[in-house]
C-alpha cells in the first residue's frame, strides 16, 4: 500500500474507510493516530461535521472548523456522493481494498442504497463492517434521533451529575461530547478485537455497536447500586452520587479555586491523621489534631466532623496548588481542579511529550494538538496530518491508487458523483 | 439482513491469550473484565484484604447474605470473567511462582502507582527477560516517566487535574464534576483496548512492548475542541457562561460554541411528572423545522408562536422564556410519553434515566440483552452488564462471575505451573497462598483435603 510514510503504529497496514459523523469519527482518529491508513469518505462539499465551531479566527468556513481538525487528525479525505449510481460503484470498488468500514448512518441506510455489508463482504469475505449507531441496529429505539445530551440523559450520565446544594438544579449532563466518545471507544475495543480475530481466522464480521449501551455501561458504581441494593442515586456537588449522602470533597482554597480531597475522616487511619496534622502544623493551623487522643480510631470517628472542618478550614487558608502539591508530596490522592488551559502549561505534560505540534500547510502555520495518553515503547502513536481537506486526496486514491483517469474524475465530479 | 441476528459462534478473540492480572480497584479490572468475555485466561493476582474492590465484607454486600470477601456485587460485574490466584507477591517464594506464571504468560496488566512494579522487580526490562514478546499495559495516575510520576490519582482526583471536572456544571457556580469515576471506567476501556493493539502489533511483528498509561493524561485527551480553542485561537475557557450547564449556550453570555455541539436552543433538561427527583427529560431542536413540530406537539401555545422564537438566534437570545414555556408542556406529561410524542414525530427527546431506569425500565436495553442473569456461588443469580457491541462472528461473553477469592489456586499451581499438590499444600502452610492468620473458605479448605 502507498501512503502514510510515517506509519509505524500497531494498526498500520490497515485499511480503514471512514463514513462517519460526530457518532465515529473519534473512532477513526483513535485508530488512525495509532498508524491505520484511515481514508474519511465525505458527500461532496464535506461532511456536515465541519461546520460545527469553534472556527479558527472565528471565521466560519468548512475548512476552520477546530471541531473537525480535532476529531480527524491522520486521516486522509475524498468525496463520494453515495446517492449517486457512479458513486456507489467506486464505493464498491474502494471497498475490495479495505480492512475495516466505519459508518455512522441510520440503521438500514446502507443496505437500502445497495452497499450494505451483505453485498460488500461478497467481494471481500475478510471485511470488518463496524456500523456506531445511536442505539443499535435492533430494538424499540433503534430509530430515535439523538444528541450528545440525549445520550447522557438517557446513559444514566445525568441521573449521577449534578448538586446537592442548590434548589432545584437539574441532573447536569458533563461537557466535552462525551457520549460520541464513549461509543467510539467502544468501537475502537471491538474493531482491535475484530482484526485479531482475523488475523488469526482470515475471516471480517458486522460489529454493530450502540453508543446508548455505550453510556449505559460507563455509569460505574450506579447500575450495581441498583441491581444488588436496590438503590438508585443522590446526585451531589463535585463528587461521587452516592445511595446515601456523604460529605463534601471539592473544597474553596484561597485564590478561589477549587480542589479536589480525597478524604473519609471516619475512616482516617491514625498515621494519615498524624501525616496531615504536621502538615497543617508547619501553618499553625493543626488546632488540636496533633493531641495523643487522636491516636485511638474510636476518638478519630467520634470527632470526624471536627477534623472535617479542621481540615477545610486549613484548606480555606491556602493556595489551590499548595494543597495540591502538599498532599500529593505526602501521598494523598488529591487533585486540583484545573481549566482546560492550565493544561497547556502543564509540566507533566510536557515532560511526556503530550502536545504535539500539527503542520497546516495550506495555511503556512503550525498548531499544538493534544497528543498521546500513553507512551508505546515499540510502536508510535503519532499524528499523520491535520484533517483533510475536502476531497484532498480524490487524485491520490482514485488516480494513484485506484488507476482512474484524471479525467474521468473531472467527469465525475461534474456530475455530482465526487 | 443476516447482520441484525445474533451469533451462536462460540469462536473467541484471544483463545489461547493468557493474562497475569495485577490489577485493583475499577479501572484496572474493568479492563480485564473485557478480555476475559473475549476470550484471554486472565488470572488475578490478589492477596485478602488488599483489593479495596472486594469491599471488605459489608460494603456492596446485597441484603440477606453474609458478608464476606466473597459477596461484593459490584465487585461480581466488575471481575467477571477471570481466575482468582491469592498469593503473597511479597514473598520470596510467591515472587518466584509469579516469575514462572509470567514466563508462561502473554500479558501483564496493572494500574498501581508509577514505582510498584519496578519496586517488586518487574519493571519492563524484567519482564522482557522473562517473556521476550510480552505485552506490558500499565496505567498509573500520571504515567511512568516526567516530573509527577509519583504523584497518584483515583478517578476523582484525575478528572479534577485533566479538566474534565471544570468543564460539567452550570455557570457562576463551582463545578458539578462527575457523579463518577468516569476515567476509571474509561481508562478501563483504554487498558482494554491497548492491550489489544499491542497483541495485534505483536501478532503482525512478533514484537512485544510497554505501553504506559497516565490516567490524568488519557483525561486531558478527552476534552474535545475546547483545547484547540486555546492553543490555536487563544481562546480561555474562564469565562463568562462556560460551563453552559446543559444549554448549549448560556443568555446573556458571549456568543461562543461551548465544546458540545452544534449552538442551538432549545437544549435543555426539563421537569416532567410528576416532578419527583429523576423525573425530567431533555429536549434539542437542531433546525427551524424540528422547532415548528415541537410547537405543534405542543399544541401551538401562544407563547410559542411569537415570532422572536422562529429563529435560532431568536430562541437562544430568549432561552429563559423559552424553557419556562417547554416545561410547561412537559410537566403536564411522564418522561417516557414525552419522549414517545416527540420522537415519534422526529423531534429530539430522552428520558434522563435512572439506574432503575436501565435497568427495569428501559425497553431498548431489554430488547438488546443488555443485562443477563449469571450464577455465582455466594451471591446466587444476578445480571451482569454486557458489552455494548456485538460482533457476529466472535462475540463478547461473560462467561463467569467475578471469582471467589482464591478460587483457582488449584487450576494455577497445579494445572497451568505443574507444581505438584504437596507444593500446594505447602504454599499454604508457610503462607504464600493465604495468610496464615485468616481463616480459610470451605472451598479452599476442600481442594487442599
Amino acid at each position: 500500500m502507498i501512503v502514510n510514510q510515517i506509519n509505524d503504529g500497531p494498526f498500520s497496514g490497515v485499511r480503514i474507510l471512514e463514513l462517519a459523523d460526530e457518532k465515529g469519527h473519534w473512532c477513526g482518529k483513535i485508530l488512525g493516530d495509532l498508524g491505520a491508513d484511515v481514508i474519511k469518505i465525505e458527500p461532496p462539499g464535506g461532511e456536515q461535521t465541519r461546520t460545527i465551531g469553534p472556527f479558527y479566527d472565528d471565521e466560519y468556513h468548512k475548512e476552520r472548523s477546530l471541531y473537525f481538525w480535532h476529531y480527524n487528525t491522520s486521516k486522509r479525505g475524498v468525496t463520494l456522493n453515495l446517492n449517486t449510481e457512479d458513486g456507489r460503484r467506486i464505493f464498491k470498488e474502494l471497498s475490495k481494498t479495505a480492512d475495516v468500514i466505519i459508518e455512522t448512518f441510520k440503521p438500514g441506510h446502507l443496505d437500502s442504497l445497495g452497499v450494505g455489508y451483505d453485498v460488500l463482504k461478497k467481494d471481500n469475505k475478510s471485511l470488518i463492517f463496524c456500523s456506531i449507531t445511536p442505539f443499535g441496529q435492533s430494538g424499540p429505539w433503534r430509530d430515535f434521533q439523538t444528541s450528545d445530551l440525549l445520550h447522557l440523559a438517557a446513559g444514566g450520565q445525568m441521573g449521577s451529575c449534578g448538586y446537592d446544594d442548590i434548589d432545584g438544579a437539574p441532573p447536569i449532563a458533563p461537557g466535552g461530547g462525551q457520549a460520541w466518545h464513549m461509543g467510539s471507544h467502544y468501537a475502537s475495543m471491538a474493531i482491535a478485537s475484530a482484526l485479531i480475530y482475523r488475523a488469526d481466522s482470515g475471516v471480517g464480521q458486522y460489529v454493530d455497536v450502540s453508543i446508548h449501551e455505550s453510556c449505559a455501561l460507563t455509569t460505574e458504581g450506579a447500575m450495581s447500586s441498583w441491581i444488588y441494593m436496590g438503590k438508585t442515586m443522590i446526585r451531589q456537588t463535585g463528587r461521587h452520587a452516592g445511595v446515601a449522602p456523604s460529605a463534601p470533597t471539592q473544597t474553596l482554597c484561597k485564590d478561589g479555586k477549587y480542589v479536589n480531597i480525597q478524604l473519609i475522616p471516619m475512616r482516617l487511619p491514625p498515621k494519615q491523621l498524624e501525616t496531615l496534622a504536621n502538615w497543617m502544623d508547619q501553618y499553625g493551623m493543626a488546632d488540636d489534631l496533633l493531641d495523643e487522643k487522636y491516636k485511638d480510631t474510636a476518638v478519630i470517628q467520634e470527632m470526624a466532623d471536627h477534623i472535617s472542618e479542621t481540615v477545610r478550614k486549613f484548606i480555606n487558608n491556602m493556595t489551590r496548588e499548595d494543597i495540591y502539591r502538599g498532599a500529593q508530596e505526602m501521598g494523598f490522592s488529591w487533585g486540583a481542579v484545573r481549566t482546560h488551559e492550565e493544561l497547556v502549561t502543564d509540566g507533566q505534560l510536557l515532560d511526556r511529550g503530550f502536545w504535539v505540534d500539527v503542520e497546516h500547510p495550506e495555511l503556512g502555520k503550525t498548531f499544538s494538538y493534544p497528543g498521546s495518553s500513553a507512551i508505546w515503547s515499540s510502536t508510535k502513536w503519532r499524528i499523520g496530518r491535520r484533517a483533510p481537506l475536502i476531497g484532498e486526496h480524490n487524485e491520490q486514491v482514485y488516480c494513484d491508487e485506484m488507476s482512474m483517469s484524471k479525467a474521468e474524475i473531472s467527469m465525475l465530479s461534474e456530475i455530482n458523483a465526487i | 439482513m443476516s447482520s441484525q441476528g445474533t451469533s451462536t459462534n462460540n469462536a473467541k478473540v484471544l483463545s489461547g491469550i493468557r493474562i497475569v492480572d495485577f490489577t485493583w480497584v475499577r479501572a484496572g479490572p474493568w479492563a480485564t473484565r473485557w478480555l476475559g468475555a473475549l476470550g484471554a485466561e486472565v488470572i488475578k493476582v490478589e492477596w485478602p484484604l488488599r483489593e479495596f474492590g472486594r469491599g471488605f465484607g459489608a460494603q456492596g454486600t446485597p441484603p440477606g447474605i453474609d458478608p464476606s470477601l466473597n459477596s461484593n456485587g459490584h465487585f461480581n460485574d466488575t471481575n467477571a470473567n477471570k481466575l482468582s490466584l491469592s498469593m503473597n507477591v511479597r514473598s520470596p517464594r510467591g515472587m518466584e511462582i509469579i516469575r514462572n506464571l509470567i514466563s508462561v504468560s502473554d500479558v501483564v496488566v496493572e494500574n498501581y502507582s508509577a514505582k510498584v512494579l519496578e519496586n517488586w522487580g518487574l519493571g519492563y526490562e524484567e519482564l522482557k527477560k522473562l517473556k521476550p514478546d510480552i505485552v506490558y499495559v500499565s496505567m498509573s495516575g500520571f504515567g511512568h516517566t516526567g516530573r509527577d510520576k509519583h504523584y497518584t490519582t483515583f478517578g476523582p482526583s484525575a478528572q479534577a487535574l485533566s479538566g474534565m471536572t471544570f468543564a460539567s456544571g452550570l455557570p457562576g457556580e463551582q463545578p458539578a464534576g462527575w457523579g463518577w469515576s468516569y476515567l476509571d471506567d474509561t481508562g478501563g476501556m483504554y487498558i482494554a483496548f491497548n492491550v489489544l493493539s499491542a497483541i495485534y502489533h505483536r501478532k503482525m511483528t512478533g514484537e512485544g512492548q510497554h505501553v504506559d498509561m497516565g490516567q490524568m493524561i488519557m483525561g486531558a485527551t478527552l476534552n474535545g475542541s475546547a483545547l484547540l480553542d486555546i492553543t490555536i485561537n487563544g481562546r480561555s475557557s474562564e469565562r463568562e457562561g462556560y460551563p453552559s450547564g446543559n444549554r448549549s449556550h448560556w443568555p446573556g453570555s458571549p456568543m461562543l460554541n461551548n465544546y458540545r455541539d452544534r449552538t442551538v436552543a432549545p437544549h435543555n433538561t426539563y421537569r416532567t411528572k410528576p416532578e419527583g427527583y429523576n423525573d425530567w427529560c431533555v429536549i434539542a431542536c437542531f433546525s427551524d423545522e424540528e422547532w415548528r413540530v415541537l410547537v405543534e406537539l405542543m399544541g401551538s401555545p401562544t407563547w410559542a408562536l411569537d415570532k422572536k422564537f422562529d429563529t435560532v438566534l431568536g430562541r437562544l437570545n430568549n432561552q429563559e422564556e423559552l424553557d419556562i414555556g417547554i416545561e410547561s408542556w412537559t410537566k403536564t406529561l411522564e418522561k417516557y410519553d414525552v419522549m414517545q410524542k416527540c420522537q415519534e414525530s422526529g423531534v429530539r427527546c430522552m428520558p434522563v434515566q435512572s439506574n432503575e431506569d436501565r435497568a427495569e425500565n428501559d425497553p431498548q436495553l431489554r430488547d438488546r440483552g443488555m443485562y443477563q442473569e449469571v450464577d455465582h456461588p455466594v451471591l446466587g443469580t444476578w445480571r451482569l452488564q454486557n458489552a455494548p457491541f456485538k460482533m457476529h462472528e466472535s462475540p463478547a461473553v461473560n462467561y463467569r462471575h467475578g471469582p471467589l477469592i482464591g478460587q483457582d489456586n488449584v487450576e494455577v499451581i497445579e494445572g497451568i505451573l505443574g507444581m505438584t499438590h504437596e507444593e500446594l499444600r505447602s504454599g499454604y502452610d508457610d503462607g504464600t497462598f493465604w495468610p496464615q492468620e485468616l481463616d480459610k473458605f470451605p472451598y479452599q479448605k476442600e481442594f487442599l483435603s
